[in-house]
């Protein structure tokens, strides 16, 4: 039955469309990218596996929290006083010229948003135009606190006023590539299998980060922190046409309410809360002086120690706090996930009267462990890969900084890849026969009788993540799951779909495990520690500055084994450096 | 056992309306017919994030945790063990 649905989609529906630009994802950082090319006149095709640009993506139900630099006068309010600090915020390692672009590109983009009809207010702070507070290690009150459940309609709809074609529904499986250079993409609508072939000479990877590569707690793969439905298939594709991903070693995660992984840790820690272990011992100073006030990585590495150390399990503890300020803080973790409040009302829990049990989250590839840097596809300051004409912004590439780096990154993005296009000859037309070809790769898992499904595949992949990567590494753990990793990629044709919902599965799957190869890589040639839980090796607990202050990188080689390769930052972050002038000319030059 | 994360109160659910479907980012909600209630069609690729009942305009939806979350009783310890080489 498999058989003829899909037989028929491909007898009836495959379109071929011509763009200047393919954008492979309609998030954050996809529609302003889409945005910025049609500032400069481009042709834009926006490809979005979602139901609705207005609503796609990890910020589909809202947000919180912005990152801001506004200019408005205090010395820690400028861009060259945030950029001084940036070697300190990433450990000395991040690419400076690319974290430059996205820091100038601050102070503008807040007035961009509200021009799209973003309001920064604050609801319950009604006198004053931003609400700002200090959070994460920044050197400032760089975080504006507001409403942001309608941010993502602002921006979707912004993007589609600029009259870019937009595809939803529909799943990038792969980019076309033609003598080193892109030609487009190939698409599928993963409810009717509509297939689209996208043709352009610019493509700008814009797919999020990278979920369901770890385990968690309550078994439910799709229970996870982020957004479960971003599987890394920017990383997937960038490895598969040769591009250069970076960072892929760092790994992110949470403390979380034992059984629901989800947002909420920032809330609790603001609110005051404590984490005790199971003696009833305040133990998160033993780890970091700066207690449960440290950074988020170092939250999780506290937790880790603990429970190693046999004293979990662990509880959040906000007893200190009234009914009343227990039950606004449950009100406030509803605006970034609104089920939230949910969980602990159906958990029968007051906050005010005991304490929950906490779980350290899945491991998952977002943000490299640190803002200003990223863990995806290495981008230079442009958002230009290694490969040219393959652009990448927001959490798949190399400089994020959650929802302002996504925006800010993929606006020069959408900008860099327009001029490009500009002097590009047209991809030539594909051949009956080309299409055909692509089109049975893509549905093959359709036709397939007999399989595994992408589940019992990704189980394996969150296993090997698991157990022999984890939060605490060592070489021999590393060499064999590295060694597992690669074997499993023999059995990526043997997963089957049942229909395209279940194809788009399978596709999640196979860059779920390249993420997973690519992290494991990395992980092993860093032989140090660095941004404590992010990347902790017991086989070398100390950081090495001395050789560790290096960018790693992979990429994909011959006959799919990834090769790594790694260049020093230069960045000093034992003294704040001064903005270097050639970094200042070209901001300059930029805005 | 599959856990039905949302739970969709077809007496008030209202015809045509096809926000839930839209809205998720996980293609989980279809509504195929406009007039029967809108169907879970993949409960367990859930996110439990709540985007749909955020955003349906009459409250119809409720997510309901199943007890493997509201009562988890996977000890920590077990995520964190290395293999036998
Ligand atoms: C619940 C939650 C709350 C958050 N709150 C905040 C906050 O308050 N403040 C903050 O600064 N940051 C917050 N973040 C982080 C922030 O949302 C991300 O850093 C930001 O959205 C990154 O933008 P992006 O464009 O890279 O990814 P996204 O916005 O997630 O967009 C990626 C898009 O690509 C699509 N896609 C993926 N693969 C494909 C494919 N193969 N084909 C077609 N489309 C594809 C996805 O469907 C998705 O729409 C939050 C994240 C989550 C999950
Ligand atoms: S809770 Fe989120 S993932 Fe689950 S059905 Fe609703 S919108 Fe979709
Ligand atoms: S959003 Fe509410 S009213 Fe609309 S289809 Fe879904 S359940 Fe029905």
């Amino acid at each position: 039955m498999t058989e003829t649905r899909s037989r028929k989609a491909a007898a009836g529906s495959i379109q071929v469309v011509e763009a200047d630009i393919a954008i492979v994802g309609g998030g954050v950082a996809g529609c302003l990218a889409a945005v910025g090319a049609a500032e400069i006149g481009a042709k834009v095709a926006i490809l979005e596996k979602g139901g609705i640009i207005e609503r796609s993506g990890s910020i589909a139900a809202g947000v919180d929290h912005y990152i801001a630099v506004l200019d408005e006068g205090e010395e820690w309010d400028k861009p060259g006083y945030l950029l001084r600090h940036v070697p300190v915020v990433t450990q000395g390692v991040t690419d400076l010229p690319a974290a430059a672009r996205l820091i100038y590109g601050l102070p503008g983009m807040v007035k961009r948003l509200e021009d799209m009809g973003v309001d920064f207010h604050d609801p319950d702070k009604p006198g004053i135009p931003y609400y700002r507070h200090r959070a994460f290690g920044l050197p400032g009150e760089y975080y504006i606190n507001f409403d942001g459940r309608h941010f993502k309609h602002s921006i979707g709809r912004a993007a589609r006023k600029t009259g870019a074609k937009v595809f939803e529904r529909v799943m990038v499986s792969e980019v076309l590539m033609d003598n080193g250079r892109p030609k487009g993409v190939v698409a599928f609508n993963i409810r009717t299998g509509a297939v689209f072939f996208v043709l352009a000479p610019t493509v700008i990877l814009a797919a999020g980060d990278a979920n369901r590569i770890g385990e968690n707690a309550s078994g439910f793969p799709f229970d996870s922190w982020h957004i479960p439905y971003n599987t890394g298939d920017g990383h997937g594709m960038a490895l598969r046409v040769g591009a250069q991903l970076a960072n892929m070693e760092f790994t992110d995660s949470t403390v979380s309410p034992k059984g629901y992984s989800t947002q909420g840790l920032n809330a609790f820690v603001g609110a005051g809360a404590h984490f005790i272990n199971v003696n009833g011992e305040r133990f998160m100073f033993k780890y970091d002086p700066k207690g449960e006030r440290a950074s988020r990585a170092a939250l999780v590495n506290g937790v880790v120690g603990e429970t190693l150390a046999g004293r979990g399990p662990i509880y959040c503890d906000c007893t200190h706090l009234s009914e009343e300020e227990a039950q606004h803080l449950v009100r406030t973790l509803g605006v970034d996930r609104p089920a939230l409040p949910d969980y602990f009302a159906q958990k029968k829990i007051n906050l005010s009267k005991e304490p929950f049990e906490v779980t350290v989250g899945e491991i998952a590839t977002v943000r490299a462990g640190a803002l200003f840097r990223g863990s995806g596809v290495h981008v230079d300051a442009d958002a230009a890969s290694s490969v040219p004409g393959i652009y990448a912004a927001g959490d798949c590439s190399s400089m994020n900084a959650a929802v302002a780096g996504a925006a800010v990154m993929g606006h020069v993005a959408g900008q860099s890849a327009a001029r490009f296009a500009q002097n590009q000859p047209r991809p030539e037309a594909l051949s009956k026969d080309e299409i055909e070809r692509i089109h049975e790769d893509m549905v093959r898992p359709l036709h397939q009788e007999e399989g595994i499904t992408f589940r019992q595949f990704e189980d394996e992949v969150r296993h090997i993540v698991t157990h022999y990567i984890g939060y605490r590494r060592e070489e021999k753990y590393l060499q064999e799951g590295l060694h597992r990793l690669q074997l499993l990629r023999e059995r990526e044709k043997e997963m089957i779909a049942e229909n395209y919902h279940g194809l788009m599965r399978v596709n999640e799957a196979r860059n779920i495990r390249a993420v997973a190869e690519a992290l494991a890589t990395s992980a092993i040639e860093r032989k140090e520690t660095r941004a404590s839980a992010a990347h902790f090796r017991v086989d070398f607990p100390d950081t090495d500055d001395e050789n560790g202050r290096r960018i790693i990188m992979v990429e994909q080689g011959a006959e799919g084994k990834l090769r790594v390769s790694s260049r020093q930052t230069g960045l000093q972050v034992d003294v704040l450096p001064e903005v270097p002038p050639e970094i200042l000319a070209q901001e300059e030059e930029a805005v | 056992m599959t856990v039905i994360p949302v739970v969709i109160d077809e007496n008030i659910c209202v015809e045509k309306c096809t926000i839930c479907d839209v809205f998720c980012p996980g293609d989980i909600i279809y509504r195929l017919e406009k007039d029967k209630p809108p169907v879970v069609m993949y409960p367990d690729e859930c996110w439990y994030c709540g985007a749909c009942a955020l955003h349906c305009p009459v409250d119809a939806i409720s997510i309901i945790f199943p007890p493997e979350m509201l009562d988890c009783q996977t000890t920590v310890a077990s995520l964190l063990e290395k293999p036998e080489l």
